[in-house]
């Protein structure tokens, strides 16, 4: 009877805490955690961060509005978009390899981008799409990565991971979140085998031996030559190599340079540049009849 | 409680435009040992300008420093969301957050407004803990990278190129027996800031009126010649060993 | 979705194009031949909006015929292509124009060269040792960049089209289907099968 009193009394000491409480929680955007370092990715270990979002109808159409660079080039907010990523898996690993170039509308914002994101010394993501969209939540799954492995001690399979981060974004689809990733690694447990997964904003994770992202994919499927039929990609291309014991950095070329000089001296290399021009230069289709002498 | 009648009262959207562009241009070079983090001072929305002195570049901490470009309001805000956090952080630590960790954090901040973004482009520069200099660039939703040289906001387009050209050599062959330097001495730096903001006053319309220089130097590294500048303060608080200091400047002002 | 494709090698050029016609999402037909033979060395593919490209195509094939009867040899394949592209440009001014893309293939029998000409609806121009209009063109131009020899032998040059169709029907959602392939060199024009 007493508890029942307590509860709705306005004037018990259990309703002063209530209300102290309720006000706390209300103008409260940050957790108690915040006065310490835990307030970024810290606080995170126990679920999903929160958002601000603005109080409209349409969130979404807000945020298309202000910042799709595709609906609108004079739209104010312009956010950095990467372009051509690929990976594929063989029998020696994974190669992962991207361009550096990130452009805002037209302008190329960097010419240095880190596409590649090293989730882990075993699992590697790319980034197309939004920028910021992939660094930030392959970060966040790196942190749930760790925290799988300190709770099974057991490092988190390729596809786990995959999942997890395509269960992530699938969350918020439709609020335009824009990302084309691939994760890449080397199952230790279990198969013990090499694995690559794309992952999309739309909630799509496929396995597969061979993809690639991007503006610039559908040149790189076929060749090397994204960097030049593409003009959202270029600058310079990041090579990784997976192996049974994690990933490799193998180095940083440059687009042009491997379009007019070529890789250098490298096992299969064309001895000289990839471009067409520099391919086939003194070639001619002519054909003409031997002279008669 | 009264009612108010109101004749066919339909539900009203109204577009939601919380967004503002105020002009000016913020750049950063980092050197070997020092930073230097620079912004033009003009406020402007269209073609009038609301104040010739309104700050684009914050001192943080006594080895960082936050230039901010874009939407001013947006802009002040974050700032004081940043310096709040690291004021939190002081208290519960009892030192000053290292200049990573608060690359990292703005990161965080501004993802947290992925949805609701804050319109602005913020360029980080200090000393590392390994009293290197360093300059973060991110985009308005916390895309970051540590770069050595940056330039962001109205004369972005014009600026960059020439610091691609000069802190870069980009384009550029050595002479035979010789490489570029990794790093450039501080006042060739400092010449190449003013020299990009005047020139950046000629050309464009929102930039002018006032320049200010943050330079921040490592824990035991000299004057290098910082002391002859005219327009010199000293910002330095702390005894960790990191020195900050301001050169104030005039731009044209037409 | 429409493709077609040409590349260049010893001698001759190979123009190649898929045979579906088709109107919103209904295939009406997977035999049709979108490559009109001009004169003795030359060929044109032609795609784009459906009306205009058979109606364009016709146009030109009379008025590069009507040039041959009156002069009694053909015009070149460099002159035709500039007249053509000068015919879309006109029709690009007027008040309907046609909307069809173009690849211009011929042997030039005096100077025993190949030509091939890429020519878009907007009368834009250029001399190309391989092309390709459609979304195939996503997928087969950087595979030339890579793969296509300007020496290559007839043979070769075929073989190079046949990569460039399988990359086009592994990669593209909607496949073209079927293909019809002309060679145009100093023997004339011929139809191959792939």
């Amino acid at each position: 009877m007493n508890s029942l009193v307590d509860r709705f009394s306005t004037t018990s000491a259990q309703s002063e805490i209530r209300r102290a409480q309720a006000l706390a929680a209300d103008d409260e955007e940050f957790s108690d955690a915040a006065w310490g370092s835990e307030a970024g990715f810290g606080s995170l270990a126990k679920g999903v961060p929160t958002f601000s979002v603005p109080s409209i109808a349409d969130p979404s159409a807000f945020l298309r509005l202000h910042t799709d660079d595709h609906a609108d080039p004079n739209c104010r907010i312009k956010i950095q978009h990467g372009t051509t990523t690929l990976a594929f898996r063989f029998k020696g690993g994974v190669i992962v390899a991207v361009d550096s170039r990130a452009t805002a509308g037209s302008y190329i914002a960097s010419g240095t981008v880190k596409k590649v994101i090293e989730i882990n010394p075993y699992l590697l993501g790319t980034m197309a799409g939004g920028a910021a969209d992939c660094q930030y939540w392959e970060t966040y799954l790196g942190i749930h990565c760790r925290l799988h492995e300190l709770r099974n001690r057991e490092r988190i399979s390729v596809s786990a991971a995959s999942k997890y981060l395509s269960n992530l974004v699938y969350g918020y689809k439709g609020m335009g979140l824009s990302m084309g990733t691939m994760i890449c690694g080397w199952d230790k447990t279990r198969c013990r085998v090499p694995a690559v997964f794309y992952v999309d904003s739309d909630g799509t994770r496929l396995k597969g031996d061979l993809f690639s992202v991007g503006s610039g994919s559908t040149h790189a499927y076929v060749s090397t030559a994204a960097g030049h039929r593409d003009a959202f990609s270029g600058n310079t291309c990041n090579l990784y190599h997976i192996k049974e014991d994690g990933w490799h950095f193998i180095g940083n070329y440059d687009i042009s340079k491997m379009h007019y000089d070529g890789p250098g001296d490298v096992p299969g290399g064309p001895g000289k540049g990839y471009g067409y021009d520099i391919r086939v230069e003194g070639r001619s289709s002519a054909n003409p009849p031997p002279v008669a002498t | 409680m009264q009612h108010v009648a109101v004749p066919h009262a339909q539900p009203q959207q109204r577009q939601f435009n919380p967004y503002s562009e105020n002009g000016g241009t913020i750049l950063a070079i980092a050197g070997a040992n020092f930073s230097v983090i620079a912004g033009d001072t003009r406020q402007s929305e269209g073609y009038s300008i609301q104040t010739r002195y309104a700050p684009k570049v914050f001192r943080l901490t006594d080895k960082a420093v936050l230039a901010t470009n874009g939407f001013a309001a947006d802009g002040n805000m974050f700032v004081k969301k940043v310096r709040q956090r690291l004021e939190w952080y002081r208290h519960a630590h009892a030192k000053d957050m290292p200049l990573r960790a608060i690359a990292r954090l703005i990161q965080t901040m501004l993802y947290a407004r992925r949805f609701f973004p804050y319109y602005v482009y913020n360029i980080l520069g200090g000393i590392e803990e390994d009293g290197s200099g360093a300059v973060y660039s991110f985009d308005p939703v916390g895309s970051y990278e540590r770069e050595a040289c940056r330039a962001a906001g109205a004369a972005s387009s014009l600026v960059q190129p020439f610091l691609d050209n000069q802190i870069y050599f980009k384009n550029q062959t050595p002479a035979p027996g010789t490489t570029h330097p990794a790093h450039l001495p501080l006042s060739h730096v400092l010449s190449l800031v003013i020299d990009s903001f005047t020139s950046a006053t000629e050309r464009h319309i929102e930039v002018g009126d006032g320049l200010e220089i943050y330079v921040v130097l490592a824990k035991g590294s000299a004057l290098q010649g910082l002391d002859a500048i005219q327009g010199l303060s000293e910002l330095t608080t702390t005894d960790d060993g990191e020195r900050m200091f301001v050169i104030r400047r005039n731009l044209k002002r037409d | 979705m429409e493709t077609s494709f040409a590349i260049t090698g010893k001698g001759y050029v190979i123009v190649a194009a898929d045979t579906t016609s088709a109107r919103s999402i209904i295939k009406m037909k997977s035999d049709e031949d979108k490559i009109k033979t001009l004169s003795p060395h030359l060929l044109m593919a032609y795609s784009g909006e459906p009306g205009d490209t058979v109606q364009f195509a016709e146009y030109v094939e009379r008025n590069i015929r009507l040039y041959h009867i009156r002069n009694l040899y053909a015009l070149r394949p460099s002159a035709s292509a500039a007249w053509i592209r000068r015919a879309l440009a006109t029709s690009l001014r007027s008040r309907k124009p046609y909307s069809v893309n173009l690849l211009v293939g011929g042997y030039d029998t005096s100077e025993h060269t190949p030509h091939l000409y890429w020519i878009d609806y907007l009368g834009t121009m250029s001399e190309v040792p391989f092309g390709a209009h459609g979304y195939g063109a996503y997928f087969a131009l950087s595979l030339l960049d890579r793969y296509h020899d300007p020496e290559a032998p007839l043979e070769e040059g075929l073989a190079t089209l046949r990569r460039c169709i399988d990359e086009v029907s592994k990669r593209l959602v909607v496949t073209p289907g079927k293909y019809k392939v002309k060679i145009v060199d100093k023997d004339g024009v011929r139809e191959v099968e792939l």
